[in-house]
């Protein structure tokens, strides 16, 4: 999985730098038949066999470099290709690491329900109907097999059975589907060959494939007290062939113990509602909810992003980008790893400066080449007029000239500024725990907040205002809640005096808690006069008492200590020099990779063809004779209504040709090409033969739709 | 043992079957000649193959008996006949002899079971009889399975077949003269509350036992009166109704409230009256089986809130946003006529006044024929029962008033297609669910989307993404292909997502949902529907 996908970056990427070389060559070709590379394999080597466990490991080897190419125009040093490889490879098997514990995580609430429900029941306990559990996922599909297999493992672990997964595609009858549940049975404990071997030694004549007296005879020889039978996408199994199947559990159940788990994508409702009352009335069990996917989304960009020893970020761009897929599609956590995992592969793949986050030595660098790609920054530019500004115009020049100098700095810039992202994220984390309680509500998610601490606007924001105004109200109980959730600020801060004070003056008055600071609503009085019949009402502070007064100036001292704090940490990562190294922000390979369009690109295809095809020739009018027939086809398609004459359009594309070749074009030729490319549009599926009319053709496509 | 000492016997464990007993512990006697073939028929649960095995192994008399059921199809069905048969000799280990084991004919079996019968040793040479257990569900049966299968008692002498159906026979359908047939009617009211206060009355603790023996004899007819009986319902359901219920019925009596009107101590009448609610709210529910049961109240709950629905739904699931604006399209796009589709959705008009009331003025005359289109189909229906449902009948694709009036006549058709959900229906003023095709849904799409981008021209098509997304919404069931949704053939190619260009598709959910759906993400259906709004 991981390298094929490294592998199909690869190729593209190896297109592109031939384009380079042979765009000549290209210009005539027009048209070149895409080869992929073979991925781990150079080409002229004979394919290996399975068996020759040695000469696969070379090969392996080899392969290690060969997913990313020398960048810097194709200048840069194997070693810090090599670099780049290994330590994307080391960063990404961490974060995977994070993300496989949080999945686990997720799922573990559900699992030991559903564990303990398989375990407990039985017919007798449920009527003498089948045990069923129905596990409503959402959206979160994929949880559901993690879910299984974590099943499967436990019940196999203890010898008491296994968990049998069939898909809708699996079960296209009943026959096949019932070999295909007593073969997963089988092999589940007993391998493939297990189920060869079963299948052949037995005594007695021979079974067929989905005669359930097999199963029962495994069942007997294994002692399986539990067979867990999960149909993973219970809505997409045809109603007729569930009935079918449960009958025949439910004729078995005295033999064979079965339980059945069923994944339900919408509700348990709609589902029931929509299989027959006598399927209903074999199966009786528990509901289970799956967390949603969102909640699991948002727990794992926590963990990517926020981590303390981070060293590269996502930025803004990026996960606007991601949280929308998430909340406007169907998406699995899985994908949405897999996606931030392609947009860290294509910043160690595409930008050489990545190599920095690896510590390089600096003589693997191509120093020349290195500086100058340094040079061309946009971020070095900003640096070096902030330089300017600031009156240090020999820094700036050294910086020009002297590589050397160039370098040193770069590379304290780098380590500079993965701290300050550090610490953004620490402070946006220090937010987040503080919006717990401040907002009663709904909650803002990290990855709101992270959007805003990413454009730099976070510390001006709303958010973080009403934060604070909520905070200087808390009495003095709910602040030492507060304080005590709150991560450790950096060193030096405030924070640890003012809970020291906090502390000590709780204590010396304990007698009179809570307390509550001038800004809380108890403390100020509402007064009433009348003054020539009118009522005025006026605000005023209510007499504090000393400890009040006390408590206010610490809360003044905490609020005010947060707000350096964030007007510190907050700031935009845009403006860090040397930020492009750690922070990737191209929205367009990711949107471009995880949305693709061949509608549009077969219309486009269509419409203008010289957007694919090379031609030498500019043509004058938008339809002509050096397109190909469907092209042209189909250009004259888009100009017709619903119904279509095939005379009228047979006549219209004569005309082409005819204007084009100046009345000398052999018409039987013409014919063929027409038929040939009407067949082609058929086969787009985007005409066909109108019942209304004979001789006309029904559209059944239109374009940018 | 004779036939009446066996119906005695049988029927302390399973009573008020005594006529049924008899007649077959007559006619399956060891020593007592039989018929050739034997019917037994009933609906189920009526206890019938446990009177068959009951009275066999009592008698004695060797048998097997095969599961019709367990069969996949006919050629397996008669391989189980084989093996059992040999199982109940004894001769399991001799397989290879009959044919080794395989029987792919009916002809094959009739050799191979007159082998088997021949073969075995002379003082067990007697009667055999062959019981097959719902043998009118048979799967892949061949139509002339049955009437072969009754002609083998014929065939060989010794052998009794007997067939047990779980529908009533009809006339000659063995396509054979005077076989007997044993019937086993529906138990009646007597009989089921006989046979459900022949098991021990439940004891609840801290009631005296002749209290409860004096109630629950009358609660256990009122139930049968009020529930089973209308439903036709079985042994089974009657017995866990009864189960559910009583516990919640002897409520006041256990909690030690005081009866009304002065007396000292509760009798059936009283606590009948006190728990009227009950036989509304909770027993409905316990006539319908649901997978999850709904959590039965204990008797202080249900005291603190006695006219507390039963157990809440759970939530309705949510769809992604994207998703939703699909289904909700799907929804409309199947929903109106694609005759008044200019008038809906088209662009140009949306927001001027005559076009809004354009679009009010269909839907109201779209309701109105509905209605009176739904009356008029119940007249008929009321007269004639076997009025043809004109579902079947293909969708013409011109839409005239009689196929619009056609396709109203099967309101509410949303829930009775396969995907109708039972406990949520949509307005029965509700077109049925038709097929559209997938660009009419593309079209519906971009004119129903609340946000739509401010520059069509430049952002991209959305139908890559409207597919993909299709595509999971079909695997959910929610939108089906079309000709799954009107023949249930292609359903059985369950799990398969591929389509064809100019296929048609068909909303499979019903409206209410849909309508909550959209709203969350600012849709408005009714606003697009035929009598939506009204």
């Amino acid at each position: 999985m991981d390298s094929d996908g490294l592998g199909d970056v690869l190729d593209l990427s190896k297109d592109r730098s031939q384009n380079q070389e042979q765009r000549t060559d290209m210009k005539n070709k027009g048209v070149y038949i895409y080869q992929p590379a073979k991925s781990g394999k150079p080409s002229g080597e004979r394919p290996s066999k399975r068996r020759k466990v040695s000469s696969t490991n070379i090969t392996k080897e080899a392969s290690e470099t060969e997913g990313f190419v020398p960048l810097l125009n194709g200048d840069e040093n194997p070693e810090c290709v090599q670099l780049r490889y290994n330590t994307y490879k080391q960063l990404w098997a961490e974060q995977e690491d994070r993300i496989q514990v949080i999945l686990e995580d997720v799922d573990a609430g559900v699992l030991k329900d559903v564990s303990s429900f398989v375990r407990e029941t039985s017919p007798e306990t449920s009527n003498g109907c089948i045990p069923t559990a129905l596990v409503t996922v959402g959206s979160n599909v994929s949880s559901l097999s993690r879910l299984l297999s974590r099943l499967n493992d436990q019940l196999k672990s203890t010898n008491e059975g296994g968990v049998v997964v069939l898909e809708s595609g699996d079960a296209p009858n009943l026959k096949t589907s019932l070999k295909n549940i007593i073969r997963a049975a089988v092999t589940n404990t007993e391998g493939t060959d297990g189920y060869q071997r079963f299948l052949t030694d037995r005594t007695g004549p021979r079974i067929l494939g989905y005669d359930l007296d097999l199963l029962h005879d495994y069942v007997q020889r294994r002692g399986t007290k539990k067979l867990v039978l999960a149909l993973r996408d219970s809505e997409a199994f045809d109603p007729g062939l569930l009935t079918d199947l449960f009958s025949l559990f439910k004729s078995w159940l005295d033999r064979i113990p079965f339980t059945v788990l069923l994944g339900i994508s919408t509700s348990v409702e709609i589902f029931e509602g929509r299989l027959p009352r006598a399927c209903v009335a074999m199966l009786q069990g528990q509901h289970f909810e799956v967390q949603e996917a969102g909640n699991c989304v948002d727990r794992i960009y926590e963990a990517l992003q926020t981590s303390s020893d981070g060293k590269m970020w996502v930025g803004r761009n990026i996960t606007s980008t991601l949280f929308e897929k998430a909340s406007d599609y169907f998406q699995t956590p899985e994908a949405f790893s897999r996606m931030v995992k392609y947009a860290c592969m294509s910043h160690f793949f595409a930008n050489p400066l990545a190599v920095l986050l690896g510590n390089p030595d600096p003589s693997i660098l191509n120093q020349n080449r290195f500086c100058e790609a340094i040079r061309n920054l946009p971020s070095f530019r900003m640096f070096c007029e902030d330089l300017l500004e600031v009156g240090s115009a020999n820094e700036a020049r050294s910086m020009i000239e002297d590589d050397d100098y160039l370098l040193r700095a770069a590379f304290d810039h780098v380590n500079a500024g993965q701290e300050i992202m550090r610490r953004i994220f620490s402070a946006v984390l220090l937010i987040h725990t503080c919006l717990q309680h401040t907002q009663a509500s709904k909650k803002t998610p990290v990855s709101d907040i992270s959007v805003r601490a990413l454009s730099g606007e976070l510390s001006e924001s709303p958010l973080v205002e009403d934060m604070l105004t909520t905070l200087k109200t808390l009495d003095s109980e709910k602040l030492g809640d507060v304080l005590i959730t709150l991560p450790t600020l950096a060193e030096g801060s405030p924070l640890t005096d003012i809970q020291a004070d906090l502390k000590t003056l709780l204590e010396t008055n304990s007698d009179s808690l809570p307390l509550r600071s001038e800004y809380n609503v108890n403390s100020s009085v509402v007064k009433t006069t009348v003054v020539q019949q009118r009522v005025l009402l006026t605000k005023g502070k209510a007499n504090l008492r000393e400890q009040d007064i006390e408590y206010t100036r610490i809360i003044d001292r905490l609020v005010s200590a947060l707000q350096v704090h964030f007007a510190e940490t907050l700031i935009r990562p845009q403006e860090l020099f040397m930020h492009e190294a750690f922070l990737f922000d191209l929205r367009n390979p990711l949107k471009e990779t995880f949305t693709p369009r061949p509608r549009f690109a077969i219309e486009r295809a269509l419409t203008s063809p010289f957007d694919y095809l090379m031609s030498t020739i500019t043509p004058d009018a938008k339809i002509s004779a050096k397109q190909p027939a469907a092209a042209i086809l189909y250009q004259l398609y888009l100009e017709s209504g619903a119904l279509v004459n095939v005379h009228d359009l047979w006549q219209a594309f004569y005309g082409v040709y005819q204007r084009d070749e100046n009345n000398k074009c052999d018409d039987r030729v013409v014919m063929a090409l027409f038929y040939g490319a009407l067949s082609d549009l058929k086969m787009f599926g985007m005409v066909k033969n109108s019942r209304k009319k004979t001789d006309h053709l029904a559209k059944s496509s239109w374009m940018g739709m | 043992m004779q036939p009446t000492e066996i119906a005695r016997s049988l029927s302390a464990q399973w009573p008020c079957r005594d006529v049924q007993t008899r007649q077959l512990a007559c006619l399956l006697h060891p020593h007592l000649p039989s018929p050739p073939t034997l019917v037994v028929h009933g609906v189920s649960a009526t206890c019938k193959s446990t009177i068959i095995s009951g009275v066999l192994s009592a008698l004695e008399t060797p048998h097997a008996i095969v599961r019709s059921s367990e069969c996949i199809t006919g050629r397996h069905l008669l391989t189980k006949i084989l093996w059992n048969t040999l199982e109940a000799f004894g001769q399991k280990d001799e397989w290879e002899k009959f044919g080794k084991g395989r029987c792919e004919h009916v002809s094959t079996l009739a050799v191979l079971l007159e082998e088997c019968l021949a073969a075995r040793p002379v003082e067990k040479r007697g009667k055999f009889v062959l019981v097959l257990d719902e043998i009118d569900r048979q799967r892949e049966a061949s139509p002339t399975l049955l009437s072969a299968l009754a002609r083998l008692g014929e065939l060989i002498p010794s052998l009794c077949v007997v067939l047990v159906l779980s529908s009533t026979p009809r006339p000659l359908f063995l396509q054979n003269a005077a076989v007997p047939h044993i019937s086993f009617p529906p138990y009646t009211r007597k009989e089921a509350i006989e046979i459900l206060m022949s098991s021990p009355i439940p004891n609840i603790e801290g009631v005296p036992t002749e209290t409860i023996s004096r109630i629950y004899p009358h609660f256990v007819a009122t139930i049968y009166d009020t529930l089973v009986g209308p439903t036709a319902g079985s042994i089974p359901s009657f017995r866990s109704i009864c189960d559910r219920l009583w516990p919640q019925f002897i409520a006041p009596l256990v909690q030690g409230e005081t009866p009304p009107g002065g007396n000292t101590e509760w009798d059936f009448a009283r606590l009948l009256v006190k728990n009227r609610q009950l036989f509304r709210h909770q027993g409905e529910s316990a006539l319908v089986h649901r997978i999850v049961p709904e959590t039965s109240y204990t008797p202080t709950e249900r005291f603190r809130k006695p006219l507390a629905p039963t157990a809440a739904p759970s939530a309705l699931p949510s769809l992604p946003y994207f998703s939703t604006l699909i289904l909700t399209s799907a929804y409309v796009a199947s929903h109106t006529p694609q005759r008044l589709d200019t008038i809906f959705f088209s662009k140009f008009s949306s927001s001027s006044l005559s076009a809004r009331n354009k679009r009010a003025h269909h839907r109201r005359r779209l309701k109105v024929l509905s209605q009176a289109q739904a009356e008029e189909r119940q007249q008929a229906a009321n007269n004639d029962p076997s009025t043809p449902n004109k579902k079947g009948k293909r969708v013409k694709t011109r839409i005239t008033k009689s196929t619009l009036s056609s396709a109203f006549a099967t309101s509410s058709a949303t829930t009775s297609a396969i995907g109708g959900a039972g406990g949520i229906t949509g307005p029965s003023t509700i077109l049925t669910a038709r097929p559209f095709p997938l660009e009419r849904l593309l079209a519906i799409y971009h004119a129903i989307d609340p946000n739509p981008p401010a520059n069509p021209i430049r952002t991209g098509a959305v139908a890559d993404q409207i597919y993909a997304e299709l595509a999971t919404l079909r695997r959910l069931r929610l939108v089906v292909p079309a000709s799954g949704h009107h023949n249930g053939l292609a359903s059985t190619t369950s799990g398969n997502t591929s389509a064809d260009a100019g296929e048609k598709w068909c909303v499979n959910v019903s409206g209410d949902w849909i309508g909550e759906l959209a709203k969350g993400i600012g849709v408005e259906v009714g606003e697009w529907l035929a009598g939506g709004l009204d």
